[in-house]
């Protein structure tokens, strides 16, 4: 066995060198988007049953009404619709013309056996103000209504009601979401990687788009792939390197040097989103509330504002996003940093401060453990958490958790207090996340309180009319927070880096965030 | 030969099983019920019992045991909890990058280490070789994932030769193995190096030298061929550092492969992965030293003859 | 008999002979110095290595902070006085663990030979074969993130290594004439073991277990850098890196010089190390197979 030594070099050194050469192949009309963190980690796309969901939804499924950013309601799948005048019955007229991906048409009847599916799900809250469901003819349908609601149009225009092809529904079963996923929206599901990837085709039969979008249809991008970078790092410097195209949610650390580079623009949108920390009132020390008032009170907002988020945002002091009206509470239900009150009320509570600063009771020590999902932001924050929380003397320890495991985790009930954030723009998240039927998840509280069940029922079903609604949400709303249930941190704004050199975005951003309407008004330059 | 490599080939069984039972052991190592180990958090009765009936959970240990491996050896991994699919699936999807990495940077390790364990034994004593072998010391002395993040932020970021993560193209490669070769390349130059000064000196040498035979022909053709043995040797060990080095290298470079889906599976609890994963990356270890194993029987008659 | 024997008589004054040649002397002083850093550590910064100051974030290197903050304020080289005293500590007392568990399987398989070493050296090569992150990693996946993990983690990872060396070195020894004499004289086996055969065993383990330590230190950084070390604040080099990763582009220092330090500190192990084995000249017997 002869090995010719200069052979093995030079054989070696054009193969590294071709390596080198070989550039990835950029193709024309394809786009990488990656996804916002929050939404990192969704285990399918079936909408009808799951608690999560990505942008990737809002493409492969229409819904049948869609919200602009100045939450007014417009046509989506349904070109008008009627309420009646004692809100108990409900017409939508829908578009003709509609196929789903699988080329079974969008009717009435078929619209009629998706809506019909929510009421076994977790999601069952979205159509339970609904009575009874019918087909009218080809493209009426009429809902008669338990009471009347408000928040129909808003729940219509969710990302958790696209309309589903109901024949593939129920044949798939539980791969429904996870195979395969049928809507009839300008993008099918070409392949899905939970926690990874997400490949989707244009739909060339599209031509029904919303009224947000100017162009009706097909998109003109043919193939996104939606990618989870969890290291917010690997991201920006995939977006700086021309890896990627754009981040849709783009971490406020990395803004200042986005604006630096010549090639990317960012895009700032109001904000959906509020960074809080639930605290489960079921296990000590937090079963006590002079003790969840104090972890709130430790929680120092404006600096966590200004140095983990650069300042870039808004705190805040309750449940909700400042643009909804329910978030407007009277001033004594305000939850903000002080530290003074966190002391007295642990004194109070028998927790007493040794020579170190941490407090302890009977000889047991003051802690708490943080849970949030291993995220580098989330981490930071935890961090940040942890110290304030040992500068009023709770010791408190991190365990992370992968984002797509983490919300199976709080259903155990085992968690004390989480590091986390909601996205949504309507008051009924309070229900969500304090419902006590919905104990674990998304109930991370495990809060389950007859007074705070009144005001529920009365703020979800009873409210006949726009400004009742809002006056017993607040209500509702200003009772959770004064139990303490949870610390508000922090309210995001949406921040979205794209390359222009790349991606032609619509000179005006409809809808609440990007979405389809935006997006079927993209073009790839080259 | 062939009755070397038979006889190597069916020593591997009983190391085979030994390392299977390790790994079938880790669900019941971890403290908690083994059910919840392979189930969703949260799941029901009926999954509980549908996962206990499949695994035998409710048996003894050894037919549990027996079980595990029967569908291991018909292919059936078992369903991975997250990805809720089958794990074979999975694993064979994640099982070509990581070959590829592994390989390339085993090849470049090989390359580079033997060209400069020559260069340094050639020139033994003098700069060139004090300047080789520290370098070959600093690139071993690294820790892999910083060596590879320094790697990105100098060729990647700045100078954007190449990709910052993922594994789109052959350009994206060219990082992760320079990650893991440089680490691995320390111990081949030094053993060629030793292997080349020790060979220098044997006897055929001198005859050749005294023959008249250029010097550096003689290194070249004669010395470095029976240097190589060793360094034969201690590839099959090196295989294992290799596929050790690409878990780490994956996770920084985000490539997608079986280290990737080791680490994943481990931050997520999803233990049927991490079994299979580990099973895989075992018995790749396991494989690569055999192939090292023969390929040095092969070259030395006389590791043929002591297991005769 | 006296306490000292040759060998460790010997070993004393190889450690001397060490430290005169210019390499052992310049990285023996390094590594002196790196530990009575971790030792001193309070003693030596003013700043808290888990006090937070928000403001003074990814501050660079400048005359206040030498090596920069990190992202919560904290001083980068206070962090990394106190992320020595985690990382020395727990590579070296893993090290220590496995040493001694390792002599004793080693010395014992060596010594009694038959199936008592079959069986020894089929368990201990279990962990051979696989490389010491997967080991690492396997052990982490049971018994849970945190130091005791990392430590056990980094003690099995290389108890086949110290194992196989006492074997050796027990096989080679055992047949010597010395030991024939002693046992005539009607010394146990015991005795025998841990009065003769281990001490003369000492030597390359010893150093063995030295250069061991260094690639310990990597393999808990590595840990570290997975999330699965020192929780936090708790600083460790590995576990600072980790974080770094999320500022590399903005603030490249956090995870430059922890790394930096875990470099240097294993090259002066093994620098070190080589120069010890060249002074008691025992690079023969640190032949393992």
């Amino acid at each position: 066995m002869t090995i010719s030594f200069r052979n093995t070099i030079l054989a070696g050194g054009v193969s590294l060198a071709a390596l080198i050469l070989a550039a990835p192949m950029a193709f024309a009309q394809d786009a990488i988007f990656v996804l916002q963190q929050d939404e990192v980690g969704v285990p399918t796309y079936n909408i009808i049953a799951t608690g999560n969901t990505n942008i990737g939804a809002r493409l492969i499924y229409d819904t049948l009404t869609v919200q602009d950013a100045d939450q007014s309601y417009h046509p989506g799948l349904a070109s008008s619709w009627v309420e009646a005048a004692d809100g108990m019955s409900w017409e939508f007229t829908l578009k003709t013309g509609v196929t789903f991906h699988n080329g079974v048409s969008f009717n009435a009847t078929t619209a009629a056996a998706w809506l019909a599916f929510y009421a076994a799900t977790d999601n069952a809250y979205m159509t339970a103000s609904i009575a009874g469901i019918e087909a009218v003819g080809e493209s009426t349908l009429r809902l008669t209504m338990n009471y009347p609601d408000p928040n129909l149009l808003y729940n219509l225009s969710s990302s958790f009601m696209g309309v589903v092809e109901p024949g593939a529904y129920v044949a798939l079963g539980d791969d429904y979401g996870v195979t395969e996923a049928v809507g009839t929206g300008p993008y099918r599901l070409e392949s899905f990687t939970i926690g990874s990837e997400t490949v989707l085709a244009r739909n060339a039969d599209y031509t029904w788009g919303s009224s947000l979008a100017g162009n009706k249809g097909p998109a003109a991008i043919a193939t996104i792939t939606l990618r989870e970078i969890p290291e917010a790092s690997t991201a920006f410097l995939e977006l700086k390197t021309g890896g990627v195209d754009m981040l849709l949610g783009v971490p406020t650390d990395f803004l200042g040097q986005l604006a630096q580079e010549p090639a990317i623009t960012t895009i700032i949108l109001p904000g959906q989103e509020v960074v809080y920390m639930p605290f489960n009132v079921t296990k000590a020390p937090l079963d006590d509330i002079r003790v969840r008032q104090a972890a709130a009170l430790a929680v120092n907002q404006q600096e966590i504002l200004a140095s983990v988020y650069g300042g870039v945002g808004l705190v805040a002091n309750q449940f909700l996003i400042s643009a909804l009206p329910e978030s407007q509470v009277a001033p004594e239900y305000l939850i903000s940093y002080d530290p003074v009150q966190a002391a007295a009320l642990l004194d109070a509570a028998g927790w007493v401060a040794g020579a170190d600063g941490m407090r302890a009771k009977d000889g047991v020590p003051l802690s708490i453990s943080l849970w949030t999902q291993s995220d580098s932001v989330f981490r930071r924050l935890t961090e940040v958490i942890q110290a304030e929380f040992a500068a009023v003397g709770i010791a408190s320890d991190i365990t992370t958790f992968d984002s797509s495991m983490i919300r199976d985790q709080y259903k155990t009930g085992e968690q004390q207090a989480a590091v986390r954030s909601y996205y949504w723009n309507n008051a009924d998240i309070v229900d969500w996340f304090f419902g006590g039927d919905r104990l674990g998840y998304p109930n991370i509280s495990m809060f389950n309180d007859p007074a705070a069940e009144m005001l529920r029922v009365k703020a979800m079903s009873g409210s006949a009319t726009g400004a009742e609604r809002i006056t017993n949400f607040t209500a509702y709303h200003e009772y959770i927070l004064s139990q303490f249930v949870m610390a508000p941190i922090y309210q995001p704004v949406q921040s979205i880096a794209y390359n222009h050199d790349r991606l032609v975005l619509p000179a005006e951003i409809h809808g609440t965030r990007i979405g389809a309407a935006t997006i079927l008004d993209m073009t790839v330059s080259e | 030969m062939l009755g070397y490599t038979l006889r190597r080939l069916v020593l591997l069984i009983p190391v085979f099983l030994a390392v299977s039972i390790v790994i079938f052991a880790i669900i019941h190592l971890i403290p908690g019920d083994p059910v919840d180990s392979l189930l969703r958090v949260g799941s029901g009765p009926e999954q509980r019992a549908i996962i206990t009936a499949r695994y035998g959970l409710d048996r003894p240990l050894y037919v549990q045991y027996a079980i595990w491996l029967g569908n291991l050896l018909s292919g059936d991994l078992g369903t991975a909890i997250v990805a809720r699919r089958p794990v074979a699936e999975l694993v064979l999807q994640a099982l070509p990058p990581s070959l590829i990495l592994s390989g390339l940077a085993l090849l470049f390790s090989t390359v580079l280490g033997i060209a400069l364990g020559v260069v340094a034994a050639l020139n033994r004593d003098r700069l060139a070789d004090q300047i080789i072998m520290g370098g070959v010391l600093l690139g071993s002395t690294l820790p892999s994932f910083w060596l590879g993040l320094l790697l990105i932020l100098a060729f990647a970021v700045q100078l954007q030769w190449f990709p910052v993560s993922g594994a789109r193209g052959w350009s994206s490669v060219v990082l992760p193995v320079l990650t893991i070769g440089l680490g691995g390349m320390a111990l081949v130059a030094r053993v060629t190096r030793v292997a080349m000064i020790e060979a220098a000196q044997r006897d055929f040498v001198l005859l050749l030298h005294a023959k008249g035979m250029p010097p550096l022909r003689i290194q070249l053709r004669h010395v470095l061929r029976h240097a190589l043995i060793p360094v034969v040797t201690i590839l099959a060990l090196r295989i294992g550092w290799v596929l050790g080095g690409a878990v780490t290298v994956e996770v920084v470079f985000a490539r997608p492969g079986l280290g990737s889906l080791l680490i994943k599976a481990l931050n997520q609890h999803d233990y049927p992965v991490v079994q299979a994963a580990l099973l895989m990356l075992a018995m790749a270890v396991m494989l690569g030293t055999l192939l090292g194993d023969i390929l040095q029987a092969a070259m030395d008659p006389r590791v043929r003859a002591a297991l005769q | 008999m006296t306490a000292l024997t040759p060998a460790v008589r010997l070993r004393q004054s190889a450690l001397l002979r060490a430290a005169r040649s210019p390499k052992g002397a310049l990285t023996g002083l390094w590594l002196l110095g790196l530990i009575l850093v971790a030792v001193f550590a309070p003693l030596l910064t003013s700043y808290r290595y888990d006090v937070q100051n928000l403001p003074g974030a990814f501050a660079p290197p400048s005359a206040e902070h030498w090596l920069g903050t990190d992202e919560f304020g904290r001083d980068l080289l206070t962090r990394m006085m106190y992320g020595a005293r985690t990382s020395l500590s727990v590579s070296a007392i893993a090290i220590a663990i496995s040493v001694a568990a390792g002599m004793v399987l080693g010395a014992t398989a060596g010594y009694f030979g038959g199936r008592l070493d079959r069986a020894v050296t089929l368990v201990v090569d279990l962990t051979w074969s696989f490389p010491e992150i997967l080991v690492a990693l396997m052990l982490v996946a049971i018994i849970g993130p945190g130091v005791t993990g990392t430590m056990v983690a980094i003690a099995v990872a290389y108890l086949a290594q110290f194992t196989r060396l006492t074997r050796a070195q027990i096989m080679a020894i055992k047949s010597e004439t010395y030991i024939e004499a002693a046992r005539s004289l009607g010394a146990s086996d015991a005795h025998i073991v841990f009065r003769h055969l281990i001490p003369n065993a000492l030597a390359p383990v010893l150093v063995s277990a030295m250069l061991a330590t260094g690639d310990a230190i990597i393999l808990e950084a590595t840990l570290g850098f997975f999330g699965l070390g020192a929780q936090p604040p708790t600083p460790s080099w590995g576990g600072m890196m980790s974080s770094g990763t999320a500022q590399l582009f903005n603030a490249p220092w956090i995870i430059l010089f922890p790394g930096l330090a875990v470099a240097t500190t294993v090259i002066a192990i093994n620098l070190f190390g080589d120069a010890l084995i060249r002074a008691l000249d025992i690079r023969s017997r640190l032949r393992v197979a």
